[in-house]
């Protein structure tokens, strides 16, 4: 076993669901970047958008529903206990437990969906610098809010989210939370990889790399930047809700622009333009992240070490777009039909005319 | 009610905005590439002339020099060593834009890992994260005190603006700058260095920064942080200004300026009584009115069509044809 890990099936656990959760982040990413060059700095306004629904909604759903009542004005000092007797709820009704985490992944989605809208509207139809900087504006503006507003979640002190799957016992619970984020994970990566194959992929692919070719050929740049973009967005709200349930606590101040940063890593190491690429981008870093996160009270340095990670990453992305920008796995020329067959075709054609 | 406290706050503020903006100005002409990490300049020197001050014990207005030599080797560093060769290599706006936001990170971080080392090598009087720095000189004029930074930093923005204004437009140097950024490729062929005098503009871009950081820790607690604070103020400043305009720099400072510390004191006021945490969403709000309404800025907007179309026209007639 690795030495110093007292838990090794937690550590397991944990190392694969935050893989599954980053690598729906960088493939939504790659969609956006990858595929249709959009500058998305603005990712974790959309990845805060779905685990803000679910903090905030959770609790405040089903406790009508289970009979608790409470005074809203205290709801933020009682949260975590409320929130533990929503669980106790949830334990003893899985049918509601399931149809509320269903029903609230929904809303998640939705919610980052609508949120690429509006934070894309003003600047969709300008040049990629301005639609760049005010994703990453909203981003920060976002999180400032929702760490000042109380009603949302509940300001600094954070919320607390009720366990969906509190009817499971120990190990049955982990098992059932690694095979929700994977069904999600490998959803999101057999969707984007068929969508980048189909006829709409080819034309996000013709529009990042000539937009007035494309739009000589009647596609208009600006809706379609617009539909992938709230696409992406509601990946990451996905992303978001699925990672506030498993964290079982939504801190505004964890939302913090660095993880754009970290997607945005990824993406350029792993393999702009192949989700495959975008998919072992995630894998290294959580990977780094895990090992850093185990290991740093080893290393005795007057600092901390994340900042040292921070500036390998920064250093590593800067070479990687110098000397290989394609990435660790490049894009590959789209799929198309094999020759041979459509050779076989045209044959076959030929000789029933001639016949 | 505001008082004059706040209008002074106001135009030092707005002072070290229009500092920071024509600095990025002067970057954005160069490769047409907003530069994410113009903030971290800024806390560069804030750092600079900040240890000089907490470690020599200097007086404040000294650190100056070295705050302008750090953060305007730092910029022509980055310049060298990283934009250049992107560019050389054909590499998309938003590469570079990505190129930009990982030295953010890694100067934020660099930053931060200092604060750290000081910290804990510094006795605990000293503060390597949230320091302020005494106001080093104020002029007493009978029963009004006037702040030596309002008056040093309105000159610095003054002399400045003059000062780039006469090098743009009078001296050799200043004309094929100009030819450079205006057409980089001509300007080569007919002998203009482009490549120096790209480097000389973010020599000058990440210096100017640095001095408005230098300034900063005697009106506002610094920390690594405050970069990325400032980011978001110096992009809105200068998309309202028009991006690519010095004069138009100042103008969003300015205007991002006044707004910020104005509107800051109105909205904590009745009816709204919203705290001041929420400082950071008026700079937002100007950056998309920009966007929605003038998304080039306000230097790039034809006064006189706009006026037409208001009906002011007729106004403007009558007063041409009565003289």
């Amino acid at each position: 076993m690795i030495p110093g890990i007292a838990d090794p099936i937690r550590f397991i656990l944990d190392f694969a669901v935050l893989f599954a959760v980053y690598s729906i982040l960088s493939i939504s990413l790659n969609l956006e970047y990858g595929y249709t060059g959009i500058p998305n700095f603005g990712k974790v306004l959309f990845f805060a958008g779905g685990a803000f629904v679910v903090g905030s909604l959770t609790a405040r759903l089903a406790m009508p529903l289970a009979g608790i009542s409470f005074n809203p004005e205290k709801f933020c000092t009682e949260n975590v206990k409320l929130t533990y007797m929503v669980s106790q709820f949830f334990a003893a009704n899985p049918h509601i437990a399931i149809a509320l985490f269903l029903l609230l992944i929904l809303l998640a989605v939705g919610v980052s969906a609508l949120l690429g809208y509006l934070a894309s509207y003003p600047a969709i139809r300008l040049r990629e610098d301005y639609l760049g900087i005010t994703l990453l504006a909203a981003g920060e503006l976002v999180r400032i809010i929702a760490r000042n507003y109380e009603p949302i979640v509940c300001g600094t002190l954070g919320i607390s989210v009720p366990n969906p799957f509190a009817w499971l016992s120990g190990r049955t619970q982990d098992l059932m939370y690694i095979a929700v984020m994977f069904t999600a994970a490998i959803g999101i990566w057999i969707y984007t990889e068929r969508l980048s194959r189909s006829p709409y992929g080819r034309m996000l692919r013709a529009l990042r790399d000539n937009e007035l070719a494309a739009e000589a050929l009647g596609k208009c740049g600006v809706s379609i930047r617009m539909q992938t973009l709230v696409l992406g967005s509601a990946m990451a709200g996905l992303a978001g809700a699925l990672y506030a349930y498993y964290t079982g606590a939504v801190y505004a101040d964890d939302y913090v622009p660095i993880r754009t940063f970290l997607v945005w890593v990824m993406v350029i190491i792993g393999g702009a333009g192949n989700n495959s690429g975008a998919a072992l981008g995630a894998l290294i870093y959580v990977f780094m992240d895990r090992m850093i996160g185990q290991y740093k009270y080893y290393v005795p340095v007057p600092f901390d070490i994340n900042y040292l990670s921070y500036i390998i990453l920064g250093v590593v992305l800067i070479v990687m777009l110098m000397y290989r920008p394609g990435g660790i796995l490049p894009e590959k020329p789209s799929k198309t039909i094999d020759f041979e067959k459509i050779a076989a075709r045209f044959r076959k054609n030929l000789s029933a005319r001639k016949a | 009610m505001i008082r004059p406290d706040m209008l002074v706050d106001a135009v030092i503020f707005s002072n070290l905005l229009a500092l920071m903006s024509i600095g990025l100005a002067l970057t954005y002409m160069t490769l047409k590439v907003p530069n994410f990490a113009h903030g971290d300049f800024v806390a560069l020197g804030a750092y600079a002339s900040y240890s000089l001050f907490a470690l020599a014990g200097l007086n404040a207005y000294l650190g100056l020099p070295l705050a302008f030599l750090v953060s305007g080797g730092v910029a022509l560093l980055l310049y060298v060593a990283v934009f250049k060769p992107l560019n050389k290599r054909g590499a998309s706006i938003v590469a570079m834009m990505i190129a930009s936001i990982a030295l953010e990170v890694i100067l934020r971080s660099a930053m931060h890992i200092y604060a750290d080392i000081m910290t804990t090598a510094t006795p605990p009087d000293i503060f390597f994260r949230g320091f302020i720095v005494p106001e080093p000189f104020a002029l007493q004029l009978g029963s009004i005190r006037l702040s030596g930074l309002l008056i040093g930093s309105s000159l610095l923005v003054a002399g400045l603006v003059l000062g780039l204004h006469f090098a743009l437009s009078k001296t050799r140097f200043g004309v094929a700058m100009r030819a450079a950024i205006e057409n980089p490729s001509l300007a080569s062929t007919l002998g203009v260095n482009v490549s120096l005098v790209y480097a000389v503009s973010w020599f000058l871009a990440g210096g100017l920064a640095g001095i408005a950081g230098a300034l900063l820790p005697i009106k506002l607690p610094c920390s690594p942080e405050t970069g990325w604070d400032f980011l978001l103020r110096i992009f809105a400043a200068s998309i309202l200004g028009g991006f690519e305009s010095i004069y138009g720099a100042v103008l969003g400072g300015y205007i991002i300026g006044f707004a910020e510390v104005l509107g800051a004191y109105l909205l904590a006021q009745p009816p709204l009584c919203l705290s001041t945490a929420y400082r950071p969403a008026i700079p937002f709000i100007i950056l998309i009115a920009t966007l929605l309404i003038a998304p080039r800025g306000l230097t790039s907007v034809n006064w006189r069509e706009v006026a037409q179309r208001l009906g002011i026209r007729s106004s403007l007639r009558v007063r041409r044809e009565s003289l």
